[in-house]
């Protein structure tokens, strides 16, 4: 199997150039390989570190590298930008989507597409396809038109996420919770995204609480994550103990 | 009479509006009593300055490092006097300030604050409560100075005016260059409760610096008609619910108040001038 | 196309004209003296009371004096103000004397030649006469009138009598009173009750009337009912060898009509703008403002609108940038003078590269307003740390009934935003052309879409070299 994902011990610091206080790391040390055509989902009790992996792997600027290593198709991302990194196939849906006054969905959309597969899209055929995913998520094609996020409640803001990736078909997708907030109705309509999205030569990385959206996706590993740490890794069936039990049975790993 | 500009805006605009500058009485300015203090570093203080007689009162504070100082400055003059006062406050690194100003007495009054963010991390926050009634003129002028990193200026002003009077509120947020990541917020509320009144607000933003978040808001209206109708509908009076309303206003301002007393004073004061509307 | 003949050669024959107008005796003297405000009436051929007009409006302007707040105008030098009013001295430069800078902005917008040289002020012809008279056909059919001021001043003299600078009276303040008495070409409209005018009209005039671009008046009467759509200028630089722009608009919108007035102003980056506009709104009537300030030295212009009959409505959009060497000065006032009558002003300002822009208003609400609403809600971005944003409203509310509220923020890009786009696969620099795109595409949204395209390119050039 094609190794898409490669992290090595991975240390994560904040880098709050202001503060006189010293850095805090937040990621001490995580490895974690994902293949291609694989499902792997990330859990973990709130501040353990999961959203600060996202951020890694996307390159924020906030989110110094400490130590260890980042591989993308066996290349190092650590010296990419961010938007460098998102050419390269790796996708991020936030856990808190901004809002962007004045760029329309479109606009966005095709701007991203133009930028990422590095042609010039037509309008015609992209607004026909755009459509298409917007049906498939059940969005009103008005949202085409609106600005990004603004005035969007929360889980049409989450769906505006999946639908750019719906679009832009990266290899890598990573999903910040993607599905908090939502009713179940929309997770559903999230969770057939994904399944959509989802095939051989692509990958996925679910950081979740909610164990609905995985009941139709075939989850290859899971990963708990806690306090910066990875503290327990096995099949689907991790997904359940922790559903039924919480972490607590994990704190002794430590 | 013979008159004198007391105080100025910091950047001047059209003059029809007659907000450029504060004129008063030559003679209200020909003696001032003068208080100057020093918060000595890592100290926390508490003022309260009371203004009951005619006078025109300066403030000079300088707040040291990592010192906090609460002032609380009650202008409860009596009907027929004129009167001014002024606060000048610099803060060193780290300094805090919070300062109570209640405005409500007095036939007409001037007031200036000037507040200077100088060290890093210094902070103020600033509560003012004005109430106007009868053929009062009042006019404040406070400017916020922001000049080092990381400040934060906070300017909240909750109004009532009623009768025909006349008010003045500018409040400046002025981002000096250099005071990086400085937060400044500036709201006025003003609640107007006859036809009679003039209401001026001018809320200026001031900046030279980009890596700063400055926002300002000011509202004035009559006072909100759905709150009037959901206490009626509980059996209150158009009066009673109006006193109520606007009570619920000032709080935030007078819970401030650490003297239980002086609190009381104000609020059966504006009570009072509410009933005889 | 025999009609046609006849106005160009008309524009021809006044270019002719000036150019055998012996220039030095002006330079000669330094005051603005009644002789030579005689001697441009004479020339123009008033009729006897716009000379009148044009001499009271000069004893105003000698009484005033220049404003006390607002930017420095030192750079003017009043004595010499002869030598701003010197008719036409922009037909006098010839291509090479345009600053290449400005050349290439041209090109850069994709501006075709001919229309290069027009707007630099050295052609004489433009082919938007052909298009205007297609349009002037249409129009004459339903009895609107659209000519320039000059020719409105003859043929339609009662009409310009009862509305000239009534709006804008002379005494308002200095600039207004120098417009009074030295005022040359602009465009006059008026729409009869009931027309609704369905293409937008453009100023033609100000690009080939003698003096245009620098004292013109704008005259516009929107009758009941009516509505238009005027657009003044374009994005593209307009290069005057003199600096001192010293325009009046004056808009008249009776009961139940609408007028959108729209400018897109790029002067040239030696220009002294200092223009008057105001409207009078009428019961029911809305007056729709779309103000772009891209250009000039140093600008003062803040549209007013007096909504005097009941039910009247302000509509107010403003993007204003200001970039190195500009001190931007601009906002709206509105003034309530009707019951129930209700404004919006929203506007955008940028500023980068050491520019100066600044956001005034004011809105004022007489006794006799009561339910008056008024919104007003400006947004400043700084591009940098050497750049400086001002904002300085002023709200004067008379009576109970008013419903006035105001927001204002100040910031500059959001790094998160940024990184969000670039998420996305968008370069930074790209991200930041985007945001800041964004942020003025409330005022794009409002015009023309090749004027948005216009102003989009603009954008684009002002951002180009600053970011990243
Ligand atoms: N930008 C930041 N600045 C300071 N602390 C941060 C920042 N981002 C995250 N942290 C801290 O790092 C820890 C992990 O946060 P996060 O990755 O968001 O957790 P999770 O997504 O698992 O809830 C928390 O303690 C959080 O407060
Ligand atoms: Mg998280």
């Amino acid at each position: 199997m094609e190794k898409l994902l490669n992290i090595k011990n991975l240390q994560v610091t904040v880098a709050d150039k202001e503060a006189e206080d010293t850095s805090k790391e937040i990621l001490k040390g995580i490895d974690l390989q994902v293949n291609k055509g694989e499902i792997h989902v990330v859990l973990g009790p709130n501040g353990s570190g999961k959203s600060t992996l996202m951020n890694a792997i996307m390159g924020h600027p906030k989110y110094e590298i400490a130590g260890g290593s980042l591989e993308f198709e066996g290349e190092d991302l650590t010296e990419l930008k961010t938007f460098e990194r998102a050419r390269k196939g790796i996708f991020l849906s936030f856990q808190t989507p901004e809002e962007i006054p004045g760029i329309t969905v479109e606009n966005m959309i095709r701007t991203a597409k133009q930028a990422v597969t590095g042609e010039n899209i037509k309008v015609v055929k992209f607004r026909k396809e755009l459509k298409a995913a917007m049906k498939e998520l059940q969005m009103d094609e008005s949202y085409a038109q609106r600005y990004m996020n603004v005035g969007f409640s929360g889980g049409e803001k989450k769906r505006n996420e999946i639908l750019q990736m719906l679009m832009l078909q990266p290899k890598l997708a990573l999903l910040d919770e993607t599905d908090s907030g939502l009713d179940v109705d929309a997770i559903q309509i999230v969770s057939n995204g994904v399944k959509k999205f989802h095939n051989e030569d692509n990958a996925c990385l679910i950081i979740t609480h909610n164990t609905r959206i995985l009941k139709q996706l075939n989850v290859d590993k899971v990963h708990v994550l806690m306090q910066g740490k990875i503290v327990a890794e096995g099949g689907p069936e991790l997904i359940e103990k922790i559903d039924k039990e919480g972490f607590g049975f994990l704190q002794g790993a430590e | 009479m013979n008159k004198e500009i007391f105080s100025e805006i910091p950047m001047r605009t059209w003059n029809w509006l007659g907000v450029n500058e504060a004129v008063v009485d030559k003679d209200l300015l020909v003696e001032s009593q003068n208080l100057d203090i020093k918060i000595e570093a890592d100290h926390q203080e508490k003022m309260l300055v009371e203004y009951r007689k005619e006078s025109y009162g300066i403030v000079n504070i300088n707040i040291g490092e990592n010192a906090s100082l609460k002032l609380t400055q009650l202008q409860l003059m009596p009907q027929d006097c004129d009167h001014v006062n002024e606060i000048n406050v610099v803060l060193e690194k780290k300094a805090r300030l919070q300062l109570v100003a209640v405005e409500t007495g007095a036939k007409s009054f001037a007031s200036k604050v000037n507040i200077i963010l100088k060290g890093d991390k210094s902070q103020a926050d600033v509560s003012l409560l004005y109430f106007g009634d009868g053929d009062r003129s009042l006019d404040m002028n406070y400017v916020l100075e922001f000049q080092g990193r990381k400040t934060v200026g906070n300017l909240e002003v909750y109004g009532g005016l009623m009768g025909e009077s006349q008010k003045i509120f500018r409040g400046t947020l002025d981002f000096k260059q250099g005071s990086k990541q400085a937060k400044g917020y500036e709201k006025e509320n003003v609640v107007v409760l006859s036809s009679g009144v003039r209401n001026r607000s001018v809320p200026i933003m001031l900046s030279g610096e980009d890596d700063v978040v400055g926002n300002h808001a000011v509202s004035s209206g009559k006072i909100n008609e759905d709150k009037l109708h959901y206490l009626m509908s509980r059996g209150l009076s158009p009066a009673e619910a109006r006193k109520l309303v606007l009570e619920a206003a000032f709080n935030p301002v007078l819970e401030l108040i650490d003297d239980e007393a002086l609190r009381q004073e104000i609020d059966s004061y504006i009570k009072e001038r509410l009933e005889n509307e | 196309m025999a009609q046609e003949k006849t106005y160009i050669e008309d524009i021809e024959r006044t270019l002719y004209d000036i150019k055998n107008v012996d220039k030095s005796k002006y330079k000669s003297q330094s005051g603005l003296t009644e002789d030579i405000i005689r001697d441009i009436s004479a020339r123009k051929n008033d009729p006897d009371w716009m000379l009148e007009f044009r001499l009271k409006s000069l004893e105003v302007y000698n009484q005033l004096s220049l404003p006390n707040w607002g930017p420095d105008l030192s750079e003017l030098n009043m004595d010499e103000i002869v030598t701003y009013v010197q008719p036409d001295a922009k037909m006098t430069g010839s291509w090479d004397e345009v600053p290449e800078d400005i050349k290439e902005t041209f090109d850069r917008l994709g501006i075709p030649e001919a229309e290069q040289t027009s707007l630099a002020g050295v052609g004489a012809q433009y082919d938007s006469e052909v298009v205007y008279h297609s349009i002037q056909e249409d129009l004459v059919k339903q009895g609107v009138i659209y000519t320039d001021m000059e020719t409105a001043l003859h043929e339609h003299e009662e009409i310009v009598r009862d509305h000239f600078m009534k709006l804008v009276p002379p005494k308002d303040h200095k600039f207004a009173a120098l417009h009074g008495a030295v005022w040359s070409g602009g465009s006059f409209v008026y729409v009869p009750e009931g027309v609704h005018v369905e293409i937008p009209l453009q100023s033609y005039f100000r690009l080939n009337a003698a003096g245009a671009g620098q004292f013109e008046h704008t005259l516009i009467i929107v009758e009941k009912n009516a509505s238009l759509h005027f657009i003044e200028g374009c994005s593209a630089p307009k290069y005057n060898v003199t600096n001192l722009h010293a325009g009046c608009v004056e808009l008249f919108v009776n009961d139940g009509a609408r007028l959108r007035y729209s400018t897109i102003e790029n002067w040239s980056r030696n220009m002294m703008n200092l223009n008057t506009k105001r409207a009078v709104v009428g019961k029911d009537g809305v007056i729709e403002w779309v103000s772009g300030s891209f250009g000039s030295h140093v600008s003062m212009l803040y549209p007013c609108s007096v909504l005097k009959g009941e039910n009247a409505k302000c509509e107010f959009t403003g993007v204003t940038f200001a970039s190195k060497g500009q001190n931007l000065d601009t906002g709206a006032s509105v003034i309530h003078c009707a019951p129930h009558t209700s404004a919006n002003i929203s506007t955008r300002t940028i500023s980068k590269a050491g520019g100066k822009a600044t956001y005034r208003s004011a809105v004022k609400v007489t006794k006799n307003a009561p339910y008056a609403k008024c919104s007003v809600n400006c947004e400043s971005l700084m591009l940098d740390d050497i750049s400086r944003s001002d904002t300085l409203p002023t709200m004067d509310i008379e009576g109970d009934e008013a419903d006035i509220g105001h927001e204002a923020t100040i910031g500059r890009i959001s790094d998160e935003a940024i990184f969000y786009l670039m998420s996305r696969g968008v370069s930074e620099d790209e991200a930041r052309s985007m945001i800041v795109r964004g942020f003025v595409e409330p005022i794009a949204k409002e015009l023309p879409l090749e004027y948005a395209v216009e102003m989009n390119n603009l954008v684009n050039i002002e951002l180009e070299g600053t970011m990243g």
